[in-house]
């Protein structure tokens, strides 16, 4: 195995460190001026997303890697993105069904029976 | 031979090749280094599945859920302030990510004794963030009686979550600094001597790993 | 590339144990381990077959086994399946047969880190351990939720083992886990990292592939199951309420509030499904090698094999919520996952008509080996159709939680794998000890399992249909399904015990060939891949004696036109044939 080592100049790390504490502070910010709803989210995840690419491509070193290594680790937790959908397109039905059965200000809105189903008891 | 390979062609025909070469998939990369990025490759699905599950539960709840800005203030100079120690454990975190990054920078050009203190200085850092959190939590659960099964505030999964994932992550710190002290007390003492150093890489990759879940951690818990 | 890459381990000395104790008990060598995982995990199996047995009389003959109450049934189908599933099958087919086979088939010298792989082994029989101290008396028992676990009913009053039964499982369950994890990630690392010269990833043989493919959904798929486990833990103990809804449980309305029920079963079957994949492709691979070894004939369509090991994987991602169909769960996810469910019907059928191709017109020789793999063939093919019944939502929800899917699962991925499992021992039981196992035995062994799976499961089906659900204690008299039900499930028990019975003879093979079993040389079956090619038999440390072996071509060809015997193995260069 030849050299590897990862060998770079150290100014890399000081722009990306003070980069991070950019983004922190940003996203510090966002709370502070207490944006709201969409705006608030999409702020957030945005600077989620420079945080963790920063700190995944220079200190964890991905930018320098072969892209063998690269696909290997970033493509399998697409899968999760796949349950995190999921998970959240059913959270809003489950909601609502706790709404529409147990809530106390919402009566539960009565279905007239499907008329195949109609059997006289 | 791998870097002179790289040189004229694409990032596909380079996963082609590398895919189909012998002896190893991940040129140049160590033993130990390939098996902690499978390992937190692993990890990762913990924690998401951590997050996922509070996204659940959340997205599902019909109680009212705590404005995080307003739980975690801190009294500073008079006035509250939002997200006060959170910021600072922020903070605390991204810098100790920084002199580790330096330490692996260190490790490559075999100093030893900048690698060992720059790996303390950060164990150290990881220690105060560890030593905040139980501040949090004692502030959380002494002043605001916020417990791991009730809340007064409103849904008792807030707690339960937050104690639940910002515990495992905070056993992750302390299991980095355990780490992180050894090694550089092996490297001090010389065990790496004929080696490359990748094992102050190797290290620092676990600690990254633990910065970066706790940007999803601030960005989803404490923000969102 | 210009110039060869030479093997890391050539360049590292070997730990060489120097003790009795550091060679046989906290050995660090694959093989070793291999065995030690075998074993536990043949005597844990050996508990699931006794605690299925007791089921199939209580079934058969209700009132017969008066001791036997409702509590110790529900007990026994928990720890029945999850014995099987995680701790027989998993812990067999990749701690077991990945040891085994990963470094000599890659052409290393041992696991990528040794040590890390012999705490794999130990931090299972702690799980092991743990899993069967529910049954210390004085606790309540295992849990007997069944083996899926479901809160709310697993941590409420009623259920058997609901207070420390089920702490036991989970808590067995996370050591298991950290316990596959670090054998795991061993297994990836030396299948990516330490293969020898020559040895790229598409002339590995399909074991290895199948053991890769498998370890990697592991990896993934077990955190799911890891925080469950926690959550459920912190519900039961702490009195958290991520699973537990406002419930009222016996008249009493409990303090919990709020939790998301169907979230554990999304994290589980999110594990759960890979799970069935884990334990299905290693045996895939096992057996597609038995195949083309014992039939004298190269695999068919090798890439393909590959491809469809690789694509069945990635889709176990993502098809999990059809085990859930009558869960409650949002209703236009039916659609989805009975769709990618019914497209990973596309690369299983693509690896059954290779093992078919490999066969036709091929030089087969019926050896005990190649007598498990077809039958796992015929096996996996019964229990794929059914798999395709219970796929779709609509055939589904009238056969839930009947014998039908007892009898699906059971085809699929319990008796199939274990077929495998039979004919890997067999087949590498000679590289292992150095001699034959008895052929006879292995015949009468082979056939009563064989065709008593075939009386055992094949009358499930037909019960499944006429209604007669699964998991009871006993079917009351009932005007739903006619008499003649009672009658076959006395004919299954009747078979499910000679079964039983019988699996001593394969044990009992086991050791006795181990003393006084034929010799067998180094390569009985004549078979090309590299663990034969080794210097010694069995392989000592470190495998390969000075130097690692040098791979020059994939691992079938056998049968090559022009070349004087009918195998050529990995190691003879190109153009050469012996």
């Amino acid at each position: 195995m030849a050299e590897v080592g990862q060998q770079h100049p150290i100014k890399v790390y000081f722009i990306v460190w003070g980069l991070l504490f950019v983004f922190s502070i940003a996203s510090y910010m966002v709370d502070f001026y207490e944006f709201k709803e969409h705006l608030r989210w999409f702020l957030i995840v945005v600077f989620m997303m420079l945080k963790a690419g920063f700190i995944v491509a220079v200190f964890m070193h991905m930018k320098w890697e072969r892209p063998t290594l690269i696909t290997a680790i970033l493509v399998p937790p697409l899968v999760l993105l796949v349950l995190m959908y999921l998970l959240a397109f059913e959270a809003d039905y489950a909601w609502a069904s706790r709404i529409v059965y147990f809530g106390g200000e919402v009566e539960p809105i009565p279905l007239s029976p499907p008329s195949h189903a109609a059997v006289p008891h | 031979m791998a870097e002179a390979a790289q040189t004229n062609q694409g990032p596909l025909t380079t996963i082609v090749d590398d895919w189909s070469s012998d002896v190893t998939t991940f040129k140049a990369v160590p033993w130990g280094k390939a098996m902690m990025w499978i390992f937190l490759l692993s990890d990762t699905f913990i924690f998401t599945s951590f997050l996922v599950s509070y996204m659940a539960v959340r997205m599902t709840q019909t109680d009212a859920w705590p404005y995080p800005s307003e739980v975690f203030s801190l009294e500073a100079f008079g006035t509250p302030v939002p997200l006060l120690l959170i910021a600072i454990m922020t903070f605390i975190l991204i810098t100790s990510s920084g002199t580790m990054a330096m330490a692996v920078n260190m490790g490559y050009r075999k100093r030893k004794v900048a690698v060992f203190w720059l790996m303390f200085a950060t164990a150290m850092l990881g220690l105060s963030f560890v030593g905040m959190q139980a501040f949090e939590w004692t502030k959380l659960i002494g002043d605001e009686g916020v417990k791991a099964w009730q809340n007064p505030m409103g849904a008792p999964q807030f707690g339960s979550f937050f104690f639940m994932i910002t515990g495992f992550h905070g056993l992750h710190v302390s299991a980095g600094v355990v780490y992180l002290l050894l090694v550089a007390i092996r490297v001090l003492r010389g065990k790496y001597d004929n080696t490359s150093f990748e094992i102050v890489e190797i290290t620092g990759l676990y600690w990254h790993f633990v910065d970066l879940v706790w940007v999803f951690i601030f960005a989803f818990f404490y923000l969102w | 590339m210009a110039t060869a890459e030479i093997p890391y381990q050539e360049t590292v000395p070997l730990h060489h144990p120097k003790t009795w104790i550091g060679k046989y008990v906290f050995s660090q060598d694959h093989k070793v381990i291999a065995v030690q995982y075998g074993i536990t995990a043949i005597a844990v199996g050996l508990v699931a077959l006794f605690l299925s047995d007791l089921m199939r009389i209580q079934i058969a003959y209700p009132g017969f086994m008066e001791w036997f109450v409702e509590d110790y049934y529900y007990q026994a189908i928990t720890m029945h399946g999850m014995i099987m599933v995680i701790y027989l099958l998993t812990a067999f087919l990749l701690g077991a047969f990945g040891n085994f086979t990963v470094p000599l088939m890659c052409g290393a010298r041992d696991m990528v880190f040794p040590f890390v792989n012999m705490l794999s082994y130990w931090v299972y029989l702690i799980s092991v351990i743990i899993l069967l101290l529910g049954y210390i008396p004085g606790l309540g028992g295992p849990t007997g939720a069944g083996w899926t676990l479901y809160p709310p009913q697993t941590i409420t009053e009623g259920t058997p083992g609901a207070d420390w039964g089920i702490m036991t499982m989970l808590a067995s369950l996370a050591v298991f886990i950290v316990a596959f994890t670090m054998g795991g990630l061993n297994y990836i690392t030396t299948i990516l990292q330490a293969r020898t010269r020559g040895m790229s990833l598409m002339r590995l043989p399909l074991t290895v592939w199948g053991i890769f493919v498998a370890t990697f959904l592991g990896l993934l798929a077990f955190p799911a199951l890891f925080v469950s486990a926690i959550m459920m833990i912190l519900d039961l103990r702490i009195g958290t309420s991520f699973f537990m809804p406002a419930i009222v449980s016996l008249g009493q309305t409990l303090a919990h509030d709020g939790g998301q029920p169907l979230l554990f079963q999304h994290l589980f079957w999110f594990f759960g499904h890979p799970e069935v994949y884990i334990v299905a492709l290693p045996a895939f691979g096992v057996v597609s090698d038995l195949i083309s070894v014992h039939a004298r004939k190269n695999i068919f369509g090798y890439r393909l094999m590959v491809w469809a090991l690789v694509f069945i994987g990635i889709l176990s991602f993502i098809v999990w919520a059809h085990h859930m169909f009558v869960a409650g769960m949002h209703p236009y996810f039916g659609f989805f996952f009975a769709t990618t469910t019914l497209i990973i019907a596309v690369p299983t059928a693509i690896k059954v008509y290779n093992w078919i191709l490999t066969l036709w017109k091929a030089n087969i020789k019926l050896t005990v080996p190649m007598l498990y793999a077809l039958s796992f063939v015929l096996t996996f093919i019964m229990g794929g159709i059914t798999g395709l019944f219970l796929g779709n939502v609509i055939i589904d929800i009238p056969l839930s939680d009947t014998y039908f899917v007892v009898a699906h699962f059971h085809m699929v991925m319990g008796v199939s794998p274990i077929l495998a499992i039979f004919g890997g021992i067999y087949h590498w039981y000679p590289k292992l000890t150095g001699r034959m196992l008895n052929d006879t035995v292995g015949k009468w062994h082979f056939w009563i399992t064989f065709l008593g799976t075939y009386i055992i499961y094949f009358p499930m089906h037909y019960l499944g249909f006429i209604g007669v659900p699964r998991r009871y204690y006993e079917n009351f008299d009932s005007s739903f399904y006619p008499a003649s039900a009672q009658t076959l499930n006395e004919i299954i028990t009747w078979t499910a015990l000679v079964v039983g019975v019988a699996q001593l003879l394969y044990i009992g093979n086991l050791v006795h060939s181990y003393f006084y079993g034929k010799p067998a040389g180094d390569n009985p079956w004549g078979a090309n891949s590299l663990e034969w090619c080794t210097p010694d038999t069995p392989p000592s440390h470190g495998n390969w004696g000075d130097k690692l072996p040098t791979v020059h071509r994939w691992a079938y060809d056998y049968s090559v036109p022009g070349s004087d015997k009918d195998f050529i193995p990995q190691t003879v260069p190109q153009g050469q044939s012996s």
